[in-house]
């Protein structure tokens, strides 16, 4: 094996295995230590990322990717599997990234879930999901992307439901799963139709073999496989509800990682795009739906943790809408500078959170930029990198974005509704900042406000860090793939820079008219209609599952039987051949002399014809 | 204590006075097992006492072949719209003990559907989701229609369109190409 090979598995190999001894230790009968979480999860998961900087520091110098294949597990006429890594690109820079992130999690988490008796089942289910992630980035087929894909999935609804006694969040994790499995379904038609029509699970080989294929209809499969994974719109609700796990785990899965392992999916699955016009449009057009309308639902929220859930499903739609412009690279870029700035604002809202007592409305902070400095400014340094301020983490891949869709050949609503959208991330960025940091305290004066535990600064600081430098280090070292278009008029180059002003204003001055009231109530109609999350959770999750279960329980307790004792069984047959006996009998009048005569007549002509 | 039970079995198969297997169930020794559909005003009576409710409240299930029996009609509340504030025996499923329970009572658990009231009418939701999408979807065609893109022309080269280097003869003339204009 190519030295380099061996490294890059070697390294996959001690991360796994750092990751996984955490894990294997809880399976024995022995108590764990009281700072299991902080000596053994956190510890991992730090070694882990320091191991993962090697291959990556391989892959910055010599730019070689590998694929290893290993392990047979099944060998048809038609189709093999094996396990087997695909160490390119994206999975190298990936994996640490994640693992930064998750590092500084773990330890944000130490602190945030001190007071729970079931903190190291917490930080296992934890190491579980980061594990089945780093399968799914790693996997060179799509059987073992499945595993991960479903194992993060798995990992999900138990984290969400967290806090079980609570029935909203079990309902939340009820419709995780459910909004999930609905887009397995299209992954899973996906890989049916590439296993009869491809004979392969292959990445390469599927690359190679589809060619001349019409792929619409797998690519269809996966796009749903997005939708599903990645919230966008049609199947989003399931992404602010998920909120209601521990802010870690929305911290981990519901913004860096899990949501977007269907990005992700299409991005591995890019060159099978790049040439299905029908199945670019459709991202395109998901895309710049489900970022306006997110940040559409995001401006009147006022759980601090459902702006930031609905700015995520937004930078969601956006890496969407970046796969429709076939620039898989560029969304992948924004992955990862959104893993750095959306786990920041995640980890502030949890130190907020917990200095006021639990308390997520935004309407119920205020003046915390004198109480706990440290959080608002990397709360204000994470806004700033969403909009995409020049030269933080968030322009260089945000900016590239909406540069290459301003210059490209879109559908124009789509390139609209993007921009809209891009205005839309700064106003409630604002909002977000106003309410928590500025202004007088609207909290009670006693508040446990404390953030002077290293346990909330350092993963803080290292999150601040990865925000302001990480889209630089990452632009500085790649190598784009396909050739951005440098020339452009300066209106489109400063387009992204400009709506972002422009929003910025607009909250200003909309946050200035909060002291002034002139209005006693805003306009019911899109106040209700963003309010209300567009009303697509109150219309689905009452009409559908109403229909199903009633559906159900009638055919199940009633149909069933009605139809084969009632409908085609006995009484069917009774309620058949009634009629035909009455109507027979009444035929039988008992008229004796008619019939004699008829039967004398008919004997009569018989005789006379037969005669003649 | 199996054996005294084995008894006990033996003395109600001998003495009961409903036939075969049903004489041994608890409900079935005193009648209580499903009637058929209430007429008179004792069955009411008897089927609201049954059910726990009072009598102004019982309601039957229409009878229509479908086999409900006595089974009262209940209004079809979900659990989430019951009084978060109030001290139920359950608080989680918000139900007292002993409480009739809904026929779809699983339907209507706080996990799934939930009817409780809208801040905005049944329709008025439809209309402005559905419209919406509608409208979004009319947009989008509109793009497609009328896409934006940067102007381009076709390519242009120098030197007489790269007639050498495109295997011209240095020998022939070629034609003068100008692409541009003064």
């Amino acid at each position: 094996m190519h030295p380099t090979t061996l490294m890059y598995t070697s390294s996959l190999l001690l991360m796994f295995a750092v990751l996984l001894y955490p894990l294997l230790v809880t399976f024995t009968s022995l108590p764990l230590n009281n700072d299991w979480a902080s000596s053994h999860a956190k510890t991992a998961v730090k070694s882990a990322f320091l191991i993962s900087l090697a291959p990556l520091s391989l892959f910055l110098s010599t730019g070689m990717e590998a694929v290893t294949s290993s392990w047979t597990w099944m060998v048809t006429t038609t189709l093999d599997i094996t396990l087997s890594f695909k160490f390119d690109h994206y999975s190298i820079i990936f994996i640490p990234i994640a693992l930064y992130v998750t590092w500084s999690i773990l330890e944000f988490a130490t602190w945030y879930m001190h007071s729970d008796p079931l903190m190291n089942r917490f930080f296992k289910y934890l190491l579980t999901f980061l594990v089945a992630m780093l399968i799914l980035v790693s996997a060179n087929n799509l059987f073992q992307l499945f595993i991960g894909w479903e194992g993060v999935g798995i990992m999900s609804f138990l984290l969400i439901g967290w806090w079980h006694g609570r029935a909203d969040a079990n309902t939340a994790a009820l419709q995780a799963v459910l909004y999930n499995r609905v887009g397995d379904i299209g992954l899973i038609l996906g890989m049916a139709w590439l296993a009869t029509n491809v004979n392969s699970w292959d990445i390469q080989q599927m690359f190679i073999l589809s060619k001349n294929l019409d792929m619409t209809l797998p690519l269809l499969g996966l796009i749903l496989a997005a939708t599903g994974k990645s919230a966008q719109f049609g199947l989003h609700p399931w992404l602010p509800a998920a909120m209601e796990g521990p802010t870690p785990v929305s911290a981990l899965l519901h913004s860096s990682t899990m949501v977007v392992a269907g990005i992700f999916l299409l991005i591995r699955m890019s060159p099978l795009m790049e040439n299905n016009q029908t199945a670019l449009t459709l991202c395109l057009c998901l895309g710049a739906l489900t970022t306006m309308f997110t940040a559409t639902c995001a401006l009147t929220q006022n759980d601090i943790k459902k702006i930031v859930a609905f700015s995520t499903s937004s930078q969601l739609g956006l890496m969407m809408v970046t796969i429709g412009l076939n620039q898989p690279q560029l969304a992948f870029l924004h992955i990862c500078t959104h893993a750095f700035f959306k786990a920041m604002l995640f980890l502030c809202s949890g130190s907020v959170i917990h200095s006021l007592n639990d308390e997520q409305d935004i309407r119920k902070m205020g003046g915390l930029h004198h109480l706990a400095p440290f959080t608002s400014s990397c709360l204000t340094v994470g806004s700033l990198a969403l909009t995409g301020t020049p030269f933080l983490a968030g322009f260089f891949s945000k900016d590239a974005i909406i540069e290459a869709l301003n210059t490209s050949h879109v559908n124009a609503w789509a390139l609209t509704l993007t921009l809209i959208a891009t205005s839309f991330t700064a106003i409630y960025s604002l909002r977000v900042i106003f309410f928590v940091t500025m202004g007088t305290p609207r909290f009670l004066p006693l508040s446990p406000i404390n953030e002077n535990n290293p346990a909330v600064i350092n993963p803080l600081k290292r999150l601040a860090w990865g925000s302001i430098f990480g889209g630089l280090l990452v632009m500085l070292n790649i190598n784009l793939f396909k050739t951005p278009v440098l020339t452009m008029p300066a209106e489109l180059k400063l387009a992204a820079l400009a709506v972002s002003i422009l929003g910025l204003l607009t909250a200003l001055e909309l946050a200035t008219l909060t002291s002034k009231q002139f209005k006693v109530t805003p306009l019911r109609t899109p106040h209700h209609f963003s309010t209300s999350l567009g009303f697509v959770p109150a219309i689905i999750h009452r009409q559908i599952p109403q229909l199903s279960l009633l559906l159900g329980q009638k055919i199940a307790s009633q149909m069933v039987d009605q139809t084969w004792l009632e409908k085609t069984g006995p009484k069917a047959i009774a309620n058949a051949t009634a009629p035909l006996a009455s109507a027979t009998s009444n035929m039988q009048q008992g008229l004796i002399k008619t019939y004699l005569t008829l039967f004398l007549m008919t004997l009569v002509l018989v005789t006379l014809i037969s005669a003649t | 204590m199996a054996g005294v039970g084995f008894q006990r079995w033996v003395r109600t198969l001998s003495k009961g006075k409903i036939s075969g297997i049903s004489g041994l169930l608890p409900a079935c020794r005193s009648g209580e097992i499903l009637t058929y559909f209430p007429i008179n005003i004792g069955e009411i009576a008897a089927a609201a006492k049954k059910y726990n409710i009072r009598v102004e409240d019982y309601k039957p299930i229409a009878d229509n072949g479908e086999g409900y029996g006595d089974y009262p009609q209940l209004p079809d509340r979900s659990q989430q719209d019951r009084d978060p504030a109030y001290q139920w025996d359950h608080p989680d499923l918000r139900r007292n003990w002993n409480e009739p329970m809904h026929w779809d009572f699983d339907m209507f658990i706080r996990n799934r559907v939930d009817t409780s009231p809208t801040v905005v009418p049944w329709s008025t939701m439809c209309k402005q989701l559905f419209g919406f999408v509608g409208f979004m979807l009319f947009m989008f065609y509109l793009g497609d229609k009328f896409p934006a893109y940067q102007p381009v022309g076709p390519k242009q080269f120098p030197y007489n369109n790269l007639h050498l280097e495109r295997g011209g003869s240095p020998d022939v003339e070629p034609e003068e190409v100008k692409n541009y204009e003064i």
